[in-house]
């Protein structure tokens, strides 16, 4: 048995290189001294940041409204007492529309000759103005109904007209109203899809509405056309690292940069691949697509002869970050962030119908764990966590997003 | 003389019967040794910790699952200390006696007389037990009224169940309840439990704004499952009004804190739109007793 188990140990010591021959392995690759890759410094990163606020809104987004819209507004035009007088432009809860509206329409509304109007609000007012607010806002004269003058009103975000306590929803009352009560007014409206599954779900508010458009997921090429500014203003390098039987995306290095034209091409099907796997990641959503992008990016430091401190910034296989346990109380709070999209600490007691110093430590919690994120005095859900807490919050009975 | 024949055949007899028992008992019975005794409570021991085990373990993974498949996890531990019980109790038979076709009988005839005399409620309620295990008119984490206990079943154990009842009590009930007692189970299995808020206001209140303040208060509770159906039912009494409002918390475990949102919330708005409540029940109920 002994003679046995040492000839095996022999034959095994011989035929090593045999058998690690069959691995594919690339020798370079072993060869290469291991880079360490650190965090990014902050001034980087908050210029990375700034960049990626200052995008526009992209186009595939905007692409998808405006056919929607040119189709209801076509449609209502021609049928004002008949047709849908509105849509509804519905986003993830984390990826506001408002800014896409407020942006993007003025022009939209000129080419179409119609005169526009936004319903102005800079936040949730307390609930009890809510009401308040629309009707002043809102509400028509007498003699300019009957004037029958086409007005397009736009509330760019849903959002805010409620809050889930009893006078909080006075303002839902109020456009269920008004919705229909004018055929001379066409209405866009921004919505997150958590409210607006809720809305539903309590009054029915789509029946009230006409059409609704979901923002399409976004594609990896998309993502990749979006961020192109972003990654050419960094340098911002996407090379080697990736075998072709590598689902992953690796680490790149920047040594890919001085390589010849077949090098750049890799790196060009890695960013392809990158791109491809953050739009799997981030499910198409662009707000959570930034957030793991910026994630993926790390800083290598780079020795050179000058005092100057240089780097090169390169990214990573994109991932979510894993999310902890949450205990029933943190799932409420969690669940009437991304009901409500944004809250103030007071808005948050309200709907949740807990003393304000109850609510506050609890958040203090979740924001330690950085999923909340604050904002001057606005709460929100920090969008890298949106796709595994939308699941969590699903299994948990929470009424979340039924297009999925 | 034959008054001391007869009493010879007859000590004779019974000796003989004496001597066929004790023979048929040392067939059954193998040797107690020390070896053996050891062997007995380590099987004990190492049961006990297992049934432990595997409390814990299905407690902990049933709370790491979705929540809608919580209950139906919870639903392996009667089956799994059923069956670790079973096993070692056939492996300390077969320790201890010879458990051939005949003795199996002998063994299990004895017992059952034995069990029938002295533990006749204790064995039917392990029967009861495990027949509940199969007709399932409760199980873990199911919300029953038995007698005038009520509360989540926490336990379901050989003997019996354990309750824990609003008031945080634990109540041990035996499984022989379910031969003659009606059982109410308010959630058979499945998660959701509907609870039923009581509401008692004046004659004259206007039922419309009570119902629509009745749907509010829960379309904005945070524990309100919105999937399932919300109804506000009215009932006209001798001294007021009464609205039940019908609902499911998102978790069972709930219930009772629910309500109380449910109730604290609606009292806040009846205030605000100065709702009257049943005033004079005390004087009517004077009346009603002096006739």
């Amino acid at each position: 048995m002994g003679g046995l188990f040492e000839g095996f140990q022999n034959w095994l010591h011989n035929s090593r290189e045999l058998l690690l021959s069959r691995f594919p392995t690339d020798e370079k690759e072993v060869q290469e001294p291991e880079v360490s890759l650190t965090e990014l410094p902050p001034s980087l990163r908050s210029k990375l940041v700034a960049a990626v606020e200052n995008l526009p809104s992209n186009s595939a987004d905007l692409q998808a409204i405006y056919s929607k819209l040119d189709e209801g507004l076509e449609e209502w035009r021609h049928n004002p007492k008949t047709a849908d007088n509105s849509l509804v432009v519905l986003s993830s809860p984390v990826t506001t529309v408002l800014r896409i509206l407020t942006d993007n329409l003025q022009d939209w509304a000129a080419e179409c000759e119609i005169p526009l109007r936004y319903l102005q609000l800079n936040g949730r007012p307390a609930h009890k103005d809510i009401i308040t607010q629309l009707r002043q806002q809102l509400d028509r004269e007498k003699s300019v109904t009957e004037a029958k003058q086409p007005e397009i009103v736009v509330i760019p975000n849903l959002n805010w007209c409620y809050l889930r306590c009893f006078d909080g929803l006075e303002g839902i009352d109020y456009l269920q109203d008004v919705l229909l009560q004018d055929h001379s007014r066409f209405w866009i409206i921004g919505s997150g899809l958590v409210g607006w599954e809720y809305l539903n779900c309590i009054s029915n508010f789509e029946a009230y509405c006409g059409n609704s458009l979901i923002l399409p997921k976004l594609e990896g090429e998309q993502l990749q056309t979006w961020l192109q500014p972003i990654i050419d203003e960094f340098g911002i390098s996407f090379g080697e690292g990736l075998t072709d039987n590598s689902d992953a995306v690796g680490v790149i290095t920047s040594h890919s940069m001085r390589k010849g034209n077949g090098d750049r091409e890799e790196s060009q099907n890695n960013q392809t691949k990158y791109f491809d796997r953050l739009a799997s990641v981030s499910e198409g959503v662009s707000s959570v697509a930034i957030e793991v992008f910026l994630r993926s990016i790390c800083y290598e430091h780079v020795e050179s002869d000058t005092e100057i401190e240089s780097g090169i910034l390169r990214v990573e296989t994109p991932e979510l970050p894993s999310l902890n346990r949450f205990d029933q109380g943190d799932l409420y709070v969690l669940y009437s962030l991304l009901l409500h999209g944004d809250l103030t600490l007071s808005a948050l007691a309200d709907s949740l119908g807990d003393p304000q110093s109850l609510v506050k430590g609890r958040v203090r919690i979740l924001r330690r764990m950085r999923i909340i994120q604050q904002q001057d005095d606005t709460l929100t859900v920090n969008p890298i966590h949106y796709p595994r807490l939308k699941k969590e919050l699903d299994n948990n009975n929470f009424i979340i997003d039924e297009s999925d | 003389m034959l008054m001391y024949l007869n009493l010879f055949i007859l000590l004779q007899s019974t000796g003989d019967t004496a001597e066929q028992t004790i023979e048929q008992t040392q067939q059954v019975i193998t040797q107690i040794t020390s070896a053996k005794i050891a062997q007995a409570l380590i099987a004990i021991a190492f049961a006990y910790i297992l049934i432990k085990v595997v409390d814990k373990l299905i407690n902990w993974f049933s709370e790491q699952v979705a929540k809608e498949r919580r209950l139906q996890v919870k639903q392996f531990l009667p089956f799994l200390r059923m069956m670790v019980l079973t096993i070692t109790i056939v492996f300390l038979m077969n320790l201890f006696l010879h458990l051939s076709r005949d003795n199996l009988f002998a063994v299990t005839g004895t017992i059952a007389v034995a069990l029938g005399f002295a533990f006749k409620d204790y064995a039917s309620s392990i029967v009861a037990g495990i027949i509940g295990l199969f007709e399932a008119p409760y199980r873990l984490g199911d919300r029953v009224q038995l007698g005038d206990n009520y509360g989540e079943v926490v336990t379901y154990g050989l003997r019996g169940i354990r309750l824990r009842t609003p008031e945080d009590n634990i109540v041990t009930i035996p499984h022989n309840k379910i031969w003659t007692d009606s059982i109410s189970n308010a959630n058979m299995g499945a998660l959701e439990a509907q609870v039923v808020t009581h509401f008692y206001l004046h004659h004259s209140v206007d039922v419309e704004l009570v119902k629509k303040i009745l749907y509010r208060i829960a379309h904005t509770s945070k524990y309100t499952h919105l999937k399932l159906p919300i109804l506000v039912w009215v009932e006209e009494t001798r001294w007021g009004t009464r609205f039940q409002l019908k609902s499911y918390p998102l978790d069972a475990r709930d219930e009772f804190i629910y309500k109380t949102d449910l109730t604290t919330r609606a009292k806040q708005v009846f205030a605000k739109y100065n709702l009257p409540y049943p005033r004079y029940l005390n004087r009517e109920d004077e009346d009603t007793s002096s006739q």
